[in-house]
């Protein structure tokens, strides 16, 4: 059995998106500061977010990726533009509403893994599991399945401290994974990790997004990963200057 | 919640010791303190709660209990004739000298009671321990109690001494009888008291002690007795209770306990709080990344208020027994504290909320984190 086909297997259907599309980013800017202190950090981006697709995120330091994809993960509010999400525009919600559109649509893996040094790998990924819907059942059980989905059966009691990089950002992963939202969001999730283990870990998100219909968009400065990707975004001075197709036969 | 919350706090032993220790000490201080308040208002209006009277009688311009102005035996029939009265005993209370077997003098408070054969006296000495408290009946019989022991130079029941230069004997011991004035106290016939007391003149009486007639309005007796000129009678709840404001107030023995135990409650918040704001600061980033994850604002706030609770808790565990521990050592001194379940309950509730006021400082932090900041490595 492949490792898709065993991918597959383990999540329900997501839910449809609307027009073949997970998430719809529209004219969107940010400006931060206002008057002669503006910046502004992005300008007039649009982008799809469809799902099964790999999306990189290239682009120097400092040119908009983090705002983008800290905009289209609804962690910020946009100063221009609309955020479409299950449908609607969300642009302009509080957070009243934004952490349970988050919980239902988002998981984020970050360069730095963000697990919690007391708690076992099986404990931080149901931790986070039972923190997204409190009225869960069986969140430990849960969070086995989605650890040994990711390769750490064997180390589902160990601490961080006792686990190698790319052992933590699979943790990292399967946390994300809870709650089977259909949109991975990646800051760098490969920069701390030496060459073969970074891959590893991209392989590992190609085929979550193959398997179950789930959008991956990845920040990256590393141009080794555009082989798992389908699409490549380049950002530059806030704006989106590139976005191209990869055809996965020239990889 | 708990498991994550126990887990956060056991991560950091040192750090966890130490916020342990903190509550500890404030609970024990808290305790120890409103305690030994408790046991010196308990021994204030020991006397007082001892009796079986319903009423307490003295002269209207009294403050203190011990302190008070006698008045003559007229007026005990007066107030023994008040309608409603079953029965009037009288007490004569005042300071007298003690002469000490090294031949030197202390200053007593002789507590005169009515003793009669075949009658039990509404006062009379209590937990005797030793000899037998019926021969107070007898001139110049003395009970005084084993605490006084080693002040009083006295080492037996049967001992002879003199109070005021007339004849004392120590016909009987009880045990726990101190007075708020440091003064032991000396029980007596009021015959014998009369005898030690010859400077207040003749058939002096200090208070009434009134037992009402069964079915009586001990409200209206009451009213009756104040109506008579330059009395002023009182319930032995509120004799007990006004004797305890006056030594409260007047000595401000009150405000010294309940500052320090104040001071513990501070100790405790700025140790807990402090401790658990490092451990915020520590783990800052994976709440972030809990909120960015959809994580509400309420299931973060469960957790540093559960590290919070653990904290109180385990505190209050090992902060009692050193209580205990404190007042079995205060004991050896003739110190009494008074640890009741009242004050160990009121003490868990003030410990908690200490704490969770501790980690208000920690929740309001973790209100403010942006989750977008997660993005920022």
């Amino acid at each position: 059995m492949t490792a898709a086909l065993a991918l597959s297997e383990s999540f329900p259907a997501l839910p449809s998106p609307t027009e073949g599309v997970l998430a719809r980013l529209v004219g969107i800017g940010k400006t931060y500061g206002s008057g002669e202190n503006a910046v502004t950090a992005l300008a007039n981006a649009t982008l799809d977010i469809r799902p099964g697709e790999v999306t990189l995120i290239e682009g120097p330091s400092g040119s908009g990726k983090t705002t983008l994809i800290s905009i289209l993960g609804l962690l910020l509010t946009p100063t221009t533009g609309q955020v479409w999400i299950e449908g609607k525009n969300v642009a302009g919600l509080g957070e009243r509403e934004l952490p349970g559109l988050r919980a239902r649509n988002f998981g984020f893996v970050f360069q730095g893994f963000n697990l919690f040094p007391a708690l076992t790998a099986l404990e931080n990924v149901a931790m986070a599991i039972q923190m997204k819907d409190p009225r869960r059942k069986d969140p430990k059980g849960e969070a086995r399945r989605l650890l040994e989905l990711v390769g750490l059966g064997p180390r589902l009691h160990h601490l961080p401290a006792d686990l190698s990089g790319g052992q933590k950002q699979r943790v990292a992963i399967a946390r994300a994974l809870g709650g089977n939202p259909p949109i991975l969001v990646g800051d760098e999730p490969t920069a701390a990790l030496d060459t073969k283990t970074a891959l590893s870990v991209m392989e590992l998100l190609r085929e979550l997004a193959s398997s179950a219909g789930r959008a991956v968009v990845v920040v990256t400065h590393d141009p080794r990963l555009e082989r798992f990707a389908d699409r490549v975004v380049r950002v530059e001075d806030g704006q989106i200057q590139a976005t191209h197709s990869i055809d996965p036969r020239s990889t | 919640m708990w498991t994550l919350a126990r887990k956060l706090l056991l991560h950091d032993r040192l750090r966890f010791t130490v916020a342990i220790a903190g509550v500890s000490v404030s609970v024990m201080l808290v305790l120890v303190q409103v305690g030994l308040y408790f046991g010196f208002m308990d021994t204030a209006s020991s006397v007082i709660d001892a009796s079986r009277a319903d009423l307490w009688v003295g002269k209207k311009s009294n403050e203190s209990f011990e302190f008070a102005t006698p008045f003559d035996e007229r007026t005990y029939y007066k107030v023994a004739s008040v309608p409603g009265v079953e029965r009037a005993e009288r007490v004569l209370m005042n300071f007298a000298q003690f002469k000490l077997a090294d031949g030197g003098d202390l200053g007593v408070q002789v507590v005169g009671v009515e003793m009669a054969p075949g009658k039990r006296p509404l006062l009379a000495p209590w937990n005797v321990i030793a000899g037998d408290p019926h021969r107070l009946t007898e001139a110049g019989a003395i009970v005084v109690d084993r605490s006084e022991y080693p002040k009083l130079k006295i080492d037996r029941v049967g001992h002879l001494t003199e109070v005021s230069g007339v004849r004392a004997e120590v016909v009987a011991m009880t045990s726990g009888i101190r007075s708020f004035t440091t003064s032991p106290i000396v029980f007596t016939d009021i015959r014998t008291a009369r005898s030690y007391l010859p400077q207040l003149g003749e058939e002096p009486v200090t208070y009434v002690l009134v037992k009402c007639d069964a079915g009586a309005d001990i409200e209206a007796v009451k009213a009756r007795i104040n109506a008579l000129p330059h009395l002023a009678a009182y319930t032995t709840k509120e004799m007990s209770t006004r004797t305890r404001s006056y030594w409260s107030s007047r000595t401000g023995v009150g405000a010294g306990f309940f500052t320090t135990a104040v001071l513990g409650i501070i100790v405790g918040f700025v140790v807990v709080g402090q401790i658990l704001y490092s451990g915020t600061l520590q783990y800052i980033r994976e709440y972030g990344t809990l909120k960015a994850m959809g994580a509400k604002n309420s299931a973060v706030i469960k957790v540093i208020l559960s590290q919070a609770m653990i904290s109180a808790a385990l505190g209050f565990v090992v902060g009692a027994p050193l209580a205990m521990g404190m007042r079995a050592a205060m004991k050896g001194a003739n110190l009494t504290v008074a640890l009741t379940p009242e004050l160990y309950g009121a003490t868990l509730v003030i410990t908690a909320v200490m704490c969770a006021f501790a980690a208000l400082l920690s929740i309001v932090k973790v209100l403010r984190v942006d989750p977008a900041s997660v993005f920022k490595a």
